[in-house]
Order: C-alpha cells, then sequence, then structure tokens
C-alpha cells in the first residue's frame, strides 16, 4: 500500500509529486484558458509591442538594404577581424535557440511532465532565433544570392564545397536544425490547430486553421503513430541540438589562433546555449504568461525549474571560463597566456571582458537562494543581464583573439559602425515581430498535451486519494505515466 | 450499389463521456466483434491503440531506414565529391577522411531521418486529408477539444439501428449516423 511508500510531507523531497497544473481545469476549461487568447482581440499592448517590433524590422531593412547596396564594406569588420558583430551575432542567436530543443525534446525524453506548458513556446522561440541567426553568415558571405554556392549541386563551374572545412559543416547543421525544429514543431502543433478549426466561429478562421491541420481529427489510428513519431523526433533533436552548436565551436576550435584553439568548446559552448537560451525563455515568457493569463498552466513551479536550469548551466559556463584559463597557463604557451591573462582581461576590451564575468559567473548564482529562484521581478532581470553576458562572450571569444593574434604588427582593433548596431538591433525586431505573431494566431501551450497531463494528474488524484492521506489532490509524480 | 464514381460510406457515430468509457467501449465493442472501427479524442487515449487492436507502428522502421540512407547518401556523396571528382590536397591531409566526414554525416542521417518521421506519420495517416464522413455530424466537432468519440463502420449484415443499441447500451452519450464520401 502507498502509505508505506509515502512518509515525508510533500515538497521536501524532490522526488516526491507536485502541483503542476491547478486540479480544478477540465477540457472545456483548459480550452478557454488556452485557445481564447487567439480568439480575443489583440490589446492595444500587443499593438504597442507590435509597433516597436516593427520599428526593428524596419531597422533590419535598412541595414539590410544598405549592406547589400554597398558591400559588407559599410560593416566595422576589418584586417585582422574578418569576423566580427555578424559572427558573434550568429553564435549568440543560435544558441539562444537551444533551450527550445533542449524543453522540447531532451526534456520529453526524461519524461519531465513539467515541460509540456512551456514546450510550445520554447519551440517556437527556437525557430525565430534561428531564422535570425541565419541572416549573419548569409549576408557574411557578401553576396547572400549566391548563397546556395555552399551546397553540393552539379554546377557548371565543376567545383564541389569542401567538406573538411568547418564553415561547410555549418551549413549542414544549421540547416538541419532549421528544418528539424519546423517539423517538430509543426507535428506537435497539428492537433492544436485541428482544435482552433474546430472551435472557430468565422468561415475565414475555419478554413485556414483546417488547411494547416491537413484535416486531422483525433483520430485513435493517427495518434497511435503520431504518439511515437513525436517521440522520436524528440529523440533524434537531442542529440542534434548538442551537435550543432558543437559544430558551431569547431569553427573556432579547428582554427589555431589562440583563444580559439581549445578542446573545451563544444561542451562550453552548448553549456552556453543552454545557459542564454533558458535565459530568454524566461524573459519572454514572464510578461507573455502575465498577458495571455497563463498563470494556472505555466505556474510559478515551472519558472523555478527553468531557474535551477540556467544556475546549473551558469556553472558549466564557468568551469568552461576557469579551464580556458588553467589550459592556457598550464600549456605554457606565451599566446595562450597573452590572450587569457594580458588581452582579455586587461586588454581593450577589459570592461567587455569583466562584464561577461559578472553576467555569466556572479549572476546566475543569485539562483542559489529559493527566493531568488521564485521572485518574478529578479529573475527577469537576471535573465536579461545573462543574455547581456552571453553576449559579451561570443564578443570576447571572437574581437579579442582576432585583434591581437601571433604578430604585433598585424594588431589592429575592432569598433562596430552604426549598420552593425542597427543589424543586430534589427534582428531582435525581426524575432519580436514574428514572435509576437506567434502568441496572436497559434496557441502558445501545447494544449493537447496539457490536457492529457491534467488527465493523469486526475488519476494521480485518484490513486492518492485512495492510496494515502499524505497524497495531495492533483498531484503527478515526475515521470509517471 | 451501382458503379458511380462517389463511394458512400456510412458510419455510426457515438460520443463517450470519459476517455476511459471511450476505451471501454472500444475493446468491448471489438471483443464482440466489430472491424474498422476508429477512436477520436483530444489527446492520446491510454489504452487507445490496444482497444482498437492496432499492430505496433511502422514509423520507427521508415525513421530508421531513412536514417541509414541519410548516413549512407552523406559518406558516399562526400567520399566523391571531394576525394573523386574535385580532390583538394590541402596540407597533404587524406582525401578520403572520415573523422572529417563525422559532422556533415551526423547532420544528413538526422535530417534525412526527421523526414522519414514526418512524411512517415502523415503518410500512415493519409494526411492531409481535407474531407471525412465524420464531419457531416455538427457535434462531431467535438472530437479535437473536449469531446470523446467511436466511429463503427455499418457492415452489410447488420442495420446501424442494432449498432446504435449495442452503443447506447455500452453507455453512449449519443449516438448518430453519418453517411459520406469515403477516401
Amino acid at each position: 500500500m502507498a502509505e508505506t511508500a509515502i512518509h515525508h510531507p510533500p515538497g521536501v523531497d524532490p522526488l516526491e509529486p507536485r502541483m503542476l497544473v491547478p486540479p480544478h481545469h477540465d477540457d472545456a476549461s483548459l480550452n478557454e484558458t488556452l485557445l481564447d487568447h487567439v480568439w480575443a482581440k489583440p490589446g492595444k499592448g500587443w499593438f504597442l509591442l507590435f509597433g516597436i517590433a516593427l520599428v526593428g524590422l524596419g531597422m533590419f531593412l535598412v541595414a539590410v538594404t544598405l549592406t547589400l547596396a554597398r558591400g559588407i564594406g559599410v560593416w566595422g569588420n576589418n584586417q585582422p577581424n574578418g569576423w566580427a558583430f555578424d559572427i558573434v551575432n550568429f553564435v549568440w542567436w543560435v544558441g539562444i535557440g537551444h533551450a527550445g530543443t533542449l524543453i522540447s525534446a531532451i526534456l520529453l525524453l526524461f519524461q519531465q511532465k513539467w515541460r509540456t506548458s512551456i514546450n510550445r513556446f520554447a519551440e517556437a522561440m527556437t525557430i525565430f532565433a534561428v531564422i535570425c541567426a541565419g541572416q549573419f553568415p548569409l549576408l557574411h558571405t557578401g553576396r547572400p544570392w549566391f548563397a546556395f554556392w555552399l551546397l553540393p549541386y552539379p554546377s557548371t563551374l565543376g567545383a564541389w564545397p569542401q567538406f573538411r572545412s568547418p564553415l561547410d559543416w555549418d551549413v549542414f547543421a544549421i540547416s538541419t536544425y532549421f528544418t528539424v525544429s519546423l517539423l517538430f514543431w509543426y507535428i506537435g502543433l497539428i492537433p492544436d490547430l485541428a482544435a482552433l478549426r474546430d472551435s472557430s466561429k468565422g468561415k475565414l478562421q475555419r478554413i485556414l486553421y483546417g488547411l494547416f491541420s491537413l484535416g486531422w481529427r483525433g483520430s485513435g489510428r493517427h495518434w497511435h503513430n503520431y504518439k511515437i513519431g513525436y517521440l522520436l523526433l524528440a529523440g533524434l533533436s537531442t542529440p542534434l541540438v548538442l551537435s550543432v552548436h558543437t559544430i558551431v565551436s569547431f569553427d573556432f576550435a579547428t582554427g589555431l589562433i589562440p583563444g580559439w584553439h581549445a578542446t573545451i568548446f563544444p561542451p562550453y559552448f552548448v553549456a552556453g546555449a543552454v545557459f542564454s537560451g533558458f535565459a530568454m525563455v524566461i524573459t519572454l515568457i514572464v510578461p507573455a504568461r502575465k498577458y495571455l493569463k497563463l498563470r494556472d498552466v505555466i505556474t510559478d513551479r515551472h519558472l523555478e525549474n527553468m531557474n535551477k536550469v540556467i544556475l546549473a548551466t551558469g556553472l558549466i559556463v564557468s568551469y568552461g571560463y576557469m579551464m580556458e584559463h588553467f589550459i592556457a597557463w598550464y600549456s605554457g604557451n606565451e599566446y595562450e597566456i597573452w590572450t587569457f591573462y594580458v588581452n582579455r582581461a586587461r586588454g581593450p576590451y577589459a570592461g567587455v571582458y569583466w562584464l561577461m564575468i559578472a553576467c555569466n559567473v556572479i549572476t546566475p548564482n543569485i539562483f542559489w537562494f529559493k527566493k531568488c529562484r521564485t521572485s518574478i521581478p529578479i529573475m527577469w532581470v537576471a535573465s536579461i543581464v545573462v543574455n547581456i553576458g552571453m553576449w559579451c562572450e561570443r564578443f570576447i571569444i571572437i574581437v579579442t583573439s582576432l585583434t591581437q593574434d601571433f604578430l604585433p604588427s598585424s594588431w589592429d582593433l575592432y569598433s562596430p559602425t552604426w549598420v552593425d548596431w542597427c543589424l543586430y538591433i534589427g534582428t531582435l525586431g525581426l524575432f519580436s515581430t514574428l514572435f509576437l505573431l506567434f502568441l496572436k494566431f497559434v496557441p502558445a501551450v501545447a494544449i493537447s498535451e496539457v490536457k492529457e497531463l491534467q488527465l493523469e494528474l486526475k488519476h494521480a488524484a485518484h490513486h492518492a486519494a485512495h492510496g494515502a492521506e499524505t497524497g495531495a489532490a492533483g498531484t503527478l509524480t515526475h515521470g509517471a505515466h | 450499389m451501382s458503379a458511380e464514381t462517389k463511394v458512400l460510406e456510412t458510419l455510426v457515430l457515438a460520443e463517450f463521456a470519459t476517455p476511459e468509457a471511450l476505451v471501454d467501449a472500444t475493446r468491448q465493442m471489438r471483443e464482440k466483434g466489430y472491424e474498422g472501427m476508429d477512436t477520436y479524442s483530444p489527446y492520446p487515449l491510454h489504452g487507445g491503440s490496444e482497444a482498437l487492436g492496432l499492430p505496433p507502428s511502422r514509423v520507427p522502421f521508415i525513421a530508421l531506414c531513412a536514417g541509414l540512407t541519410g548516413t549512407a547518401t552523406a559518406i558516399a556523396f562526400m567520399a566523391y565529391m571531394n576525394g573523386y571528382d574535385y580532390p583538394l590536397n590541402v596540407g597533404g591531409r587524406p582525401l578520403f577522411s572520415l573523422p572529417a566526414y563525422v559532422p556533415i554525416t551526423f547532420e544528413l542521417t538526422v535530417l534525412l531521418a526527421a523526414f522519414g518521421i514526418f512524411f512517415g506519420v502523415l503518410g500512415l495517416a493519409r494526411l492531409p486529408q481535407p474531407y471525412h464522413p465524420a464531419y457531416e455530424h455538427e457535434a462531431f466537432r467535438s472530437a479535437t477539444t473536449h469531446g470523446y468519440w467511436l466511429s463503427v463502420p455499418q457492415f452489410a449484415t447488420l442495420q446501424a439501428d442494432a449498432i446504435m443499441d449495442q452503443l447506447k447500451s455500452l453507455g453512449a452519450t449519443q449516438v448518430t449516423v453519418v453517411t459520406g464520401e469515403k477516401e
């Protein structure tokens, strides 16, 4: 009997049953909570944000037009800084995308039920972040209309891409990552699009949602294949997400420039990506759940769990920094020592370096305290700080290593131009535009999954009520099926 | 029935109050020998596949085949393109260099496997499918939001009435007959 199994009060043991979705919801009320924001007319707040996002998008279009018309000479890139803002932003955006896949895929595989409420959100973030990331290398080619040269196609030039180059690995990694994320997101959306189709009032909405839901009708024969397919896609995405940032890190790690040539790069980049990605989820989800009134499904518990992930990955990132410095010293290589102990810490970009340390090494440690983990204002500010810190990290890795490499006569400083800034802020606008459209037209929470979870919660409550007095109503053991 | 272009299908649709009732009813109907039934619910039913007596899904097999195709394709095209058709000698490194081929091989494996899964799921479900007879019944729209439905195809030897009585005795809250085009 369960009396013997449960001794401790709920909430003390991390494996204890936890409240995830309030038990008063049934399928119909969940529909109301989760579908209504799609049917409701957007409020003033949404239009205000959308306006700001469109301004950002406008900046992006101006910067892109100028870059295409005049060439990438309008950027601050120079010799020896062939890579600068473009690659910084690229790596930063790709990293942000990673939390989405991590939440949807890895947490699904580990049967972490708390992911259900946030995965749709995070996956959308992944897709939009990868779209933003893709702009930079594409523009950096200088002639993006020839970007297809990077793909192996039987060209009249008789030449093939160089597959032993990490830059070509990137092309495959990013495009695969984008495609698989899109498929994963879309296949997860199909049941909810069908729910939208079937609860729509207008004919146009019914036709449009009907078109995208492909005729889904919740058939048991369909679910049978769907469930295993969704799980398999998650299984595929898990190594994929790790591989993508690993391959991005190869861009650096296979180079000989001091500060790049490190074997710690792949895991350290992946941890940094998860770190910044989770921070971005917090940044976006805190205002969105208030605006969309989703507190019942995205609970404080979800936010606290995400903060724990930020703390854990922040510590891994800190370890990465320590290891980089240690290896530089241990190798006795004077160029490495110069890079880490002189150039980065005391050189012309020391301000950015120390900002990075403050943001990435010190800030996440506030999440050791439950008060900080559960305080909405603190976590929101901290998440923004972490994102700034991770951007600084990419900047430090790329720019400090390139400005001062082996030969002092070839050293030169880098400073971004206004076009660089416009392009960066512009991708934030692009991202926000896409994200606000997503919030408006698509259920921000995976409805069918929350309903399934709700049913399990009820079963668990039922068992708890029959099993033991200590079992709180509406609870579910992590990993229960 | 005359040889028309439109084939009509008659389904008996029954709604149940809870997912458990639907699964129970499905299992009992199948035990009574009804075939070709289908359940409809807003989320996967626990024990739904077993109640319908479905064989294991073929999606994993499709994914495996697609993934292996990706692996083979990637290695073959890189070896051919960089090793044979357009060899580039970089610092005397080997032309067929398996370690350098690992990232793209992995990515292509995942890509094709994902396509296999996606199109496998849709293909096995015969989606996209703009029309289904069940939608002749307006209340059936609840199947994707909060309703639990069962469809039983009408048999030549058995009138729809008999099936409806069976379903009612199993606890269906509403039962109806729809006729529509077949796939």
